[in-house]
């Protein structure tokens, strides 16, 4: 085993839990040598070696370097740890196993956090750890509040000790539904941002006087807010909380531009099967975008506009993508969404980035998303390109940690692939 | 003549069709291929859908059928001549289980027509009879090479109805899709579906034991009648004429057909323990079960699947949307298809919209995991899980599914190796004829597409 534990300490202050990494007394460090880098920054990839000591990268370099440990990564590819932007990852083990799903909530609507239902030992995270995810946001299932739901990123080490940023993203979503008109979500969300901007600071001393100004809130009061989701939208207006908005349809992306100028919003949409539509806009505005490429299927009238090619349209305007991928429990398809991205007509680096560098830039995760000295040394060597999905990595780095690539997923697949002879209850 | 022998007379007329109604099948198809030109593809590396990679090579396509595959191969003037140097030939893809046109695009309550979950067993159903000939999708899975699937009912009900396998060829009615002489299939389901649906109805079954009371009641009751339809057949003229006539049951009908080996069962089934127990069902009653599909747990008994000759329909990678599907190894479909000394049956399914799409790329992932898990499997083997298994499962193998000589020109060529992400099916054809051209955007469109965002363009116009 290469590599070092690293300490953790865990401070909690003001709802958001901050990580220290304590200096690394005892240093071993690893060198990663002749890799073919994707470093997440640089446009095109470069012969070079890293060095990592404790949980950071200490230098990138084409020159020679020394390290306690070293690896040969000679005609390998190295990217940045892969960031899932659209998981449930920790908070869900089986779909449709309500005991095992924890994303939602009854009386929460917008300030329902996830955070400390994170599960560290869900065998998601090997999972979609040995494929390549070193750290991902975990988001909840839309709320009955268009705006609403905090979200949480963990990095994927499995630690009980939670390496992680509290509630660092609002989510919401607005289109076609069964029992309203999406004209009324939309009044709701301007409803409440307007009240959100309303709130001072010293108005939310105390949930006494939060609910004072429910009270004298029509939409607050409507919707039975409680003082956690007054605290949520305050932080929301005034703290830039990055906002994930969940819609489809050009008329609608064009509707949440909007709310973005008015209301001065960090926001990002996901989704957007008919971004392509509205293009200029979206890049004009600086909305970065968390699409699906490999969908092309026109799933709701939201979506009649969806194509293929939406990637490569959108990069040539500039505008900032991320991926997420369609089935439960695989995060990591993101690298084959990717993929077809590219094979229709997506630049190779740039696509690279939207699973490296652009997440971790757009959501202002310090210290990760790229290969360059002071980072925190989330690194995957690859067997093969990362986005063909028959590839896998070799080897895995989250702060530093040489982790293990086993996942139940292998421990099963070896129990009926040897030792024939003996039940398979008696085998490994 | 006496009124009652008038009466007789017209009731034996009447019998003619119905001692052959399990043969005279109504709906029949009424395909008809596209035009046609005589084609050869020149340098071609191919696939052939029968486990063999056959690097520059030429194929010819005659009369809508593979003419030969070789070396300078002659042909005339009147030949289009398709150079494919460092391109990929295949036959063209097969999905075993779609749900494309049952549930269509847009996913609306108006034309979700899946699961008729009214009954635990639906065996009188049809498939092809919710079919939306407009759905937008099609077209989308073309783009993928697909050239035929196989469309199913869902899986909420114990047996859900018959199956359907159409070519990829969009037109204004399902007959004019459907597969010529392709068999019907039963739609079979263990499990949670069955349970969860009508469990929470408290009816029965609300548990897997209800599940197989269940399937088991229902064979019963098909024997009994296909007992009373050969006791029937087995009388003379004069005593049929007299005899009590069995009244048709369109539920029986198809059950009896499985029975008779004339329809084929499709089976989803996650667990290993209940697709051995289905399989013990069978044998019970005398069917064969052709395929379990979805099986996340087919790796845990892949040499019962082989010995029974039964095909695990799986998917490369999906788990954990429900119990059943915990269990999960990306070599699954590696390990059934080379249990007992590769003897297996292993296709890559979707039962998705997207994943038809890339069947090549789920195929390609499976390969991968197979190799990682130690197996010595070809890519050319690994194509026939996309191909001649899927065709084989769907009883339309002696027409399709691979590049044999004489058999359908069902033919697609990849830009690059079709185990890549970046491999894309360039042309398309369905029986010798042209279907899709990705260069010169020659597709079909459904009419759901036409004018629908702009009235001027088509939907994947914009």
């Amino acid at each position: 085993m290469i590599g070092k534990k690293i300490h953790k300490f865990l401070i909690v202050s003001f709802g958001y839990a901050l990580i220290v990494l304590s200096p690394n007394v005892f240093s071993e460090t690893i060198l990663i040598k002749n890799a073919t880098i994707y470093d997440g920054n640089k446009n095109e990839p470069y012969e070079g070696n890293i060095l990592i000591d404790g949980p950071v990268i200490k230098r990138v370099s084409s020159s020679d370097m020394q390290g306690d440990f070293i690896i040969n990564a000679s005609g390998k590819i190295v990217t940045p740890g892969l960031i899932a932007t659209d998981t449930n990852i920790g908070i869900v083990e089986i779909g449709a196993l309500s005991v095992t799903r924890d994303d939602s909530s009854e009386i929460y609507k917008i300030g329902f956090s996830i955070f400390d239902a994170f599960n560290p030992n869900s065998t998601l995270i090997p999972w979609n750890r040995s494929n390549g995810i070193t750290s991902a946001l975990t988001i909840p299932q839309n709320t009955s509040s268009p705006i609403g739901g905090l979200g949480s990123y963990f990095v994927l080490d499995g630690e009980l000790s939670i390496t992680g940023e509290k509630d660092m993203v609002m989510t919401g979503s607005v289109g076609g539904s069964s029992n309203h008109s999406r004209s009324e979500t939309f009044a709701v969300i301007d409803d409440l941002l307007s009240f959100a901007k309303s709130i001072n600071q010293k108005d939310l001393d105390t949930d006494a006087d939060i609910s004072e100004l429910i009270d004298e809130s029509p939409i607050a009061e409507f919707m039975e807010l409680h003082p956690r989701d007054v605290r949520a939208l305050f932080k929301l207006v005034n703290n830039d909380l990055p906002l994930v908005m969940k819609a489809h349809r050009a008329s609608d992306l064009l509707k949440l531009v909007e709310m973005k100028k008015k209301y001065n919003l960090n926001m990002i949409i996901m989704g957007a099967q008919e971004a392509h539509l509205v293009k200029d806009i979206i890049a004009k505005n600086d909305i970065p975008l968390i699409i699906n490429p490999i969908n092309n299927i026109p799933g709701s009238f939201d979506e009649l506009a969806s194509n293929i090619k939406m990637a490569s349209i959108l990069e040539k305007e500039g505008i900032k993508l991320m991926f997420t991928a369609p089935r439960s429990h695989n995060f990591h398809l993101i690298r084959q969404g990717a993929g077809v991205a590219v094979a229709h007509g997506m630049s190779y680096e740039i696509a690279i980035k939207g699973l490296t560098s652009t997440p971790a830039k757009v959501f202002g995760l310090e210290n990760r998303g790229e290969i360059k000295s002071g980072n925190y040394a989330d690194i995957i060597i690859w067997d093969a390109d990362p986005l063909e999905p028959s590839s896998m990595p070799e080897y895995v780095f989250i702060n530093g940690e040489n982790m293990n690539l086993t996942t139940r997923s292998t421990r099963l697949r070896d129990r009926y692939t040897s030792d024939p002879d003996k039940p398979n209850t008696y085998r490994d | 003549m006496t009124k009652l022998f008038k009466l007789s007379i017209f009731f034996s007329l009447a019998f003619t069709g119905l001692i052959n109604f399990l043969n005279a099948e109504p709906f029949e198809s009424t395909y008809t291929p596209l035009p046609s030109q005589n084609i050869l593809i020149k340098n071609a590396n191919i696939y052939d859908g029968e486990g063999n990679e056959l690097l520059k090579t030429d194929l010819l396509i005659k009369d809508r059928k593979i003419a030969a595959i070789g070396n300078d191969l002659p042909v005339t003037d009147d030949f289009e001549v398709i150079d494919a140097s460092g391109k990929w030939v295949t036959p063209g893809i097969i999905d075993i289980h779609s749900h494309m046109g049952v549930y269509p695009a847009p996913g609306v309550r108006t034309s979700s027509d899946g699961n008729e979950a009214t009954s635990p067993v639906t065996a009188d159903v049809w498939a092809e009879h919710s079919i939306w000939v407009q759905d937008p999708q099609y077209t989308l899975a073309l783009s993928g090479g697909v050239t035929a699937f196989h469309i199913l009912p869902g899986s909420a009900n114990l047996i859900g109805g018959r199956g359907v396998t159409v070519k990829n060829l969009q037109r204004n009615t399902i007959n004019s899709m459907k597969f010529p002489d392709a068999p019907h299939s039963l739609k079979m389901a263990c499990g949670e579906n069955p349970k969860r649906v009508y469990g929470n109805r408290q009816q029965a079954p609300s548990t897997r034991m209800g599940n197989i009371a269940g399937y088991r009641k229902a064979w019963i009751e098909a024997e009994a009648y296909l007992n009373r339809l050969n006791e029937y057949e087995s009388k003379s003229d004069e005593a049929k004429e007299m005899g009590y006539k069995p009244t048709r049951d369109l539920e029986l009908d198809t059950l009896a057909g499985v029975l008779r080996g004339e329809i084929l069962v499709h089976n989803h089934c996650y667990r290993a323990d209940e697709m051995a127990s289905m399989i013990d069902v069978a044998k019970e009653f005398g069917y064969k079960i052709t395929a379990f599909h979805h099986g996340v747990e087919a790796y845990k008994i892949a040499d019962l699947l082989a010995e029974n000759n039964i095909c695990g329909a799986l998917w490369a990678d999906w788990w954990g949307f429900k119990h059943e599907a915990y269990d999960m190894v990306q070599a699954n479909i590696a390990i059934v298809d080379q249990a007992r000394n590769g003897t297996g049956c292993a296709i890559v399914h979707s039962d998705d919209a997207i994943g038809i799409q890339h069947l090549n790329q789920e195929a390609s992932k499976a390969l991968s995991a197979g190799l990682r898990a130690g197996f010595d499997i070809t890519k050319a083997r690994a194509m026939n899980w996309i191909t001649s298994n899927p065709a084989k499962a769907a009883g339309i193998y002696d027409q399709t599914g691979s590049l044999k000589v004489g058999k359908n020109a069902d033919v697609v060529i990849w830009s690059k190796n079709p185990f890549s992400v970046y491999a894309l099916a360039e042309t398309v054809f369905i029986d010798g004829a042209l279907a899709y051209n990705r260069a010169t955007n020659f597709f079909p469109s459904s009419d759901f597409d036409v004018g629908i965002i702009s009235p001027t363009k088509n939907r994947t116009e914009q």
